[in-house]
């Protein structure tokens, strides 16, 4: 099918717990989407009634086949609903569905490719989640609807932001890229977002399979935590208690800007930094600012202390290879101890060892057809039920066009698209589930290349 | 008011368009009074018109039901005419009069079904998973709600005062002077459609995941035939209770009843329309079966003689209903553009 002539009336699906401000994004799109003709398609038990002529109230009724394969799993109220509203000569310019929060939103999902008159009709444009910054917490640990929501999502809003510390939202934040590194996350207050950031966002299309961005398809830091310093010029002291292991790598890199960018920027510098040779120091040593990765060696016994000279006043941040906490480590200057004005942690606590977690793989060079046929095959009988969304781009020996899929579960859609051209072909792609095995799926795929 | 105007015929076909009349919206239902008559159709927008069947005109405009309706059901004193609709209501209307009989609440705020037992002393109706059987007088006499999911179908059994639910998992047969069900004929699938065999002695469900099955009350198991390329809603049985015609592709499959069959058995396989089956409908005492598509064609079929169609009609749009008139002569469609048709059937 031409996605250029895809006429088909596009749908959103929001989900997200209880309170997490989800209804306030819904009002939020029909007050000001006011000139579309939406029908909205709304949980009967659903939190707070939405002011609007078009709500459908839905039973969430999931549909098993005989055959049990997931894959088959269909919203049995959707397909009814759905096929009525399309059979109208009204036609609509929008549908939303709201879930509740305990909707598992693959069933939904599948609804739009395993019913032919739903697929002719309707395109799913997205999944958008609305995460509870404050109260996520309690749910993201031990609620399986909840980590399947972050892992459907296309969008993640985290909702609430103005009720959480800021280190407390970025904790929240890396969690929830390590969970879905596709999914794009705004932070949000009463849901206030600008609407071309949760409608028609394409998060199934095939033409936009590929804008996830593979530098953030791998949210595999050499480093745990940084922490940025705002020094005037002068000397100050890196104190180190014992800690887990005899030595820690840091860098100890200048920010310029405080923006998102900037900082984006900068981590990828420290992430090119601490692939460099590492210079040692020991007790007493400078540790100086620049790319530079530096190893602190640490006394047997008691702390060790580093020398740290700043020549211009500003902004610095200090990347470490392990938690200071670990170490008991400060900065100190004269006898004060200073605290960072922002931090970051780059890994979940060690104690969350994610169940859902994104696996990225970035591989140049071609696939062979068969083999990657094969290992396809193999993947999706044996872990479809535990991927719940993939998507990629792929470079296949012997075929000019890039072939770009995506998949939900089981379901796997994918075509030919646009010639390479000059550019450098090669396979990138991202798999969003439960208990992946990234060296595993790694190592299968790079075995289909040619 | 409606225009009425004359159906047009393409194919050199054996049905002669007698009337046409516009709906406001899709025909969602069409149903000839049991006498021939009156043809009701009902828009999925709501409104429902009561035709004369010969010259077309419209005896009566209901109102039908705010939110859409759903479904219409004759009464078999070709008068009262039963509709349900996404209003939590159910209707009983003196179809002549146009006025209302009866306002039943049938308990959630979609119907699906009102259907009306053979002898009429009861009227069916189903919404969410709540049927409800209503006596002449309107006063519900019985509830059944243990349904695993939104009823999608019911069917009376013919002759009979047995009643077969279908929903999410299979179907159950309630009586309708008992609490206790009958059977509960279980299937880890969603059926969508109900059929019975015109003896009673298999009762068939079109299924979501692209399947058929039936129980044969001969048989202990019940049978799944599956390779339909979609959802299976088209199902009619023929007068001997001998071939089952199946939709859920382009093609039409016949199961052929009787000795060992059909399982095991390749099924008669009828080509000729060109996108996906919307409907199919044996006459009640003939053999014909007339079939219709997407693509906005009426066929006619003669199956186990022939395997071209007898006939047809082109032009609609997609076709949402084929009824037969109780006397088989006449043919009424309806489209999703809101056409209502009425072709006489000639048999030479």
């Amino acid at each position: 099918m031409l996605q250029t002539t895809d006429t088909r009336v596009p749908v959103t699906v929001l989900t997200g717990f209880l309170g997490s401000g989800k209804t306030t994004l819904l009002n939020r799109i029909l007050t000001e989407q006011h000139g579309k003709r939406i029908a909205v398609i709304e949980n009967e038990f659903g939190e707070v009634g939405i002011d609007h002529e078009l709500v459908i109230g839905a039973d969430e009724e999931v549909f098993e086949m005989n055959n049990g394969c997931i894959c088959c799993t269909v919203r049995g109220d959707l397909i009814r609903i759905l096929g009525n509203l399309m059979k109208r000569r009204d036609k609509f310019d929008y549908i939303m569905i709201e879930t509740t929060g305990l909707a598992d939103p693959g069933p939904v999902a599948q609804t739009f490719y395993m019913d032919a008159e739903i697929e002719r009709f309707l395109r799913l444009d997205g999944i958008v989640t609305v995460v509870d910054a404050k109260h996520i917490w309690e749910h993201i640990d031990d609620s399986d609807e909840a980590k399947e929501q972050v892992a459907f999502a296309d969008v993640i809003l985290l909702n609430k932001t103005d009720l959480v510390a800021p280190e407390d939202l970025e904790r929240l934040e890396a969690r929830l890229h390590h969970m879905n590194a596709a999914a794009k996350i705004y932070h949000t207050q009463n849901a206030v977002v600008d609407m071309d950031r949760v409608l028609n966002v394409g998060g199934f299309n095939l033409d936009r399979a590929m804008e996830v961005d593979p530098k953030f398809m791998e949210p595999e830091y050499p480093f745990e935590w940084s922490g940025v310093y705002n020094l005037q010029p002068g000397a100050y002291t890196w104190v180190m208690g014992e800690g887990p292991d005899p030595a820690m790598q840091v860098a100890l890199l200048p920010l310029v800007g405080t923006e998102d960018a900037a900082r984006a920027a900068l981590i990828e510098r420290a992430v090119l930094t601490f692939s460099d040779e590492k210079r040692e120091l020991t007790g007493g040593g400078a540790l100086t600012p620049g790319e530079t990765l530096t190893q602190l060696n640490l006394n047997v016994s008691g702390e060790t202390h580093f020398t740290v000279g700043i020549a211009h006043a500003g902004l610095y941040t200090l990347f470490t290879e392990h938690h200071p906490d670990e170490f008991g480590a400060a900065l100190f200057h004269d006898e004060t101890r200073l605290e960072a004005a922002h931090t970051r942690e780059y890994k979940p606590d060690h104690e969350h060892d994610e169940e859902v977690t994104s696996v990225g793989i970035t591989v140049p060079g071609d696939l062979d057809g068969d083999k990657l046929n094969r290992w396809l095959s193999q993947l999706l009988r044996t872990q479809g039920q535990d991927i719940f969304r993939m998507k990629g781009v792929l470079s296949i020996r012997g075929e000019a066009e890039r072939f770009v899929f995506q998949g939900v579960h089981m379901l796997f859609d994918g075509r030919p698209d646009r010639p390479w051209g000059s550019e450098l072909r090669h396979n990138a792609l991202i798999f969003i589930g439960r208990n992946l095995d990234r060296a595993a799926l790694n190592e299968s795929f790079r075995a289909c290349l040619a | 008011m409606s225009g009425v105007t004359r159906a047009r015929t393409v194919l050199p076909a054996r049905f002669d368009g007698r009337w046409r009349a516009e709906m406001d919206d899709y025909v969602i239902a069409l149903a000839w009074s049991p006498d021939g008559a009156l043809l009701a159709a009902a828009s999925v927008s709501g409104t429902i018109r009561v035709f004369d069947a010969q010259a077309g005109s419209v005896s009566a405009t209901l109102p039908g039901h705010a939110m859409g309706t759903n479904a219409l059901d004759w009464h078999p004193d070709s008068t009262r005419l039963a509709s349900i609709g996404q209003d939590g209501k159910a209707i009983v209307w003196d179809a002549k009069m146009g006025e209302r009989l009866h306002v039943l609440q049938v308990g959630a705020s979609w119907g699906e079904r009102a259907l009306w037992s053979a002898k009429g002393d009861l009227l069916a109706t189903a919404a969410g998973k709540i049927v409800r059987l209503w006596n002449g007088q309107g006063e519900q006499v019985r509830e059944f709600t243990d349904h695993a999911s939104t009823v999608t179908d019911m069917a009376w059994k013919p002759g009979t005062d047995q009643l077969a639910v279908g929903a999410y998992g299979g179907a159950v047969i309630w009586k309708a002077d008992s609490e206790q069900a009958v059977r509960r004929l279980t299937w880890q699938g969603s059926t969508l459609r109900l059929c019975w065999s015109r003896d009673g002695s298999v009762l068939t469900a079109g299924q979501q995941d692209s399947s058929i099955i039936f129980w044969d009350a001969r048989k202990p198991e019940p049978s799944m035939m599956w390779g339909y390329a979609t959802k299976v809603r088209e199902l009619a049985w023929d007068r001997f209770s001998k071939y089952l015609a199946t939709g859920g592709s382009e093609t039409i499959v016949i199961w052929k009843f009787g000795g060992k069959g059909p399982e095991g058995t390749k099924p008669i396989q009828l080509v000729g329309h060109e996108d996906l089956l919307t409907a199919l409908a044996f006459q009640h005492k003939g053999s014909v079966l007339a079939s219709s598509a997407q693509d906005g064609t009426v066929l006619a079929w003669l199956p186990g003689k022939r395997d071209d169609p007898l006939g047809g009609l082109r032009g609609l749009g997609s076709v949402s209903h084929v009824v037969w008139s109780p006397d088989d002569r006449f043919l009424a469609i309806g489209d999703d553009q809101g056409a209502v048709v009425v072709a006489h059937f000639a048999q030479t």
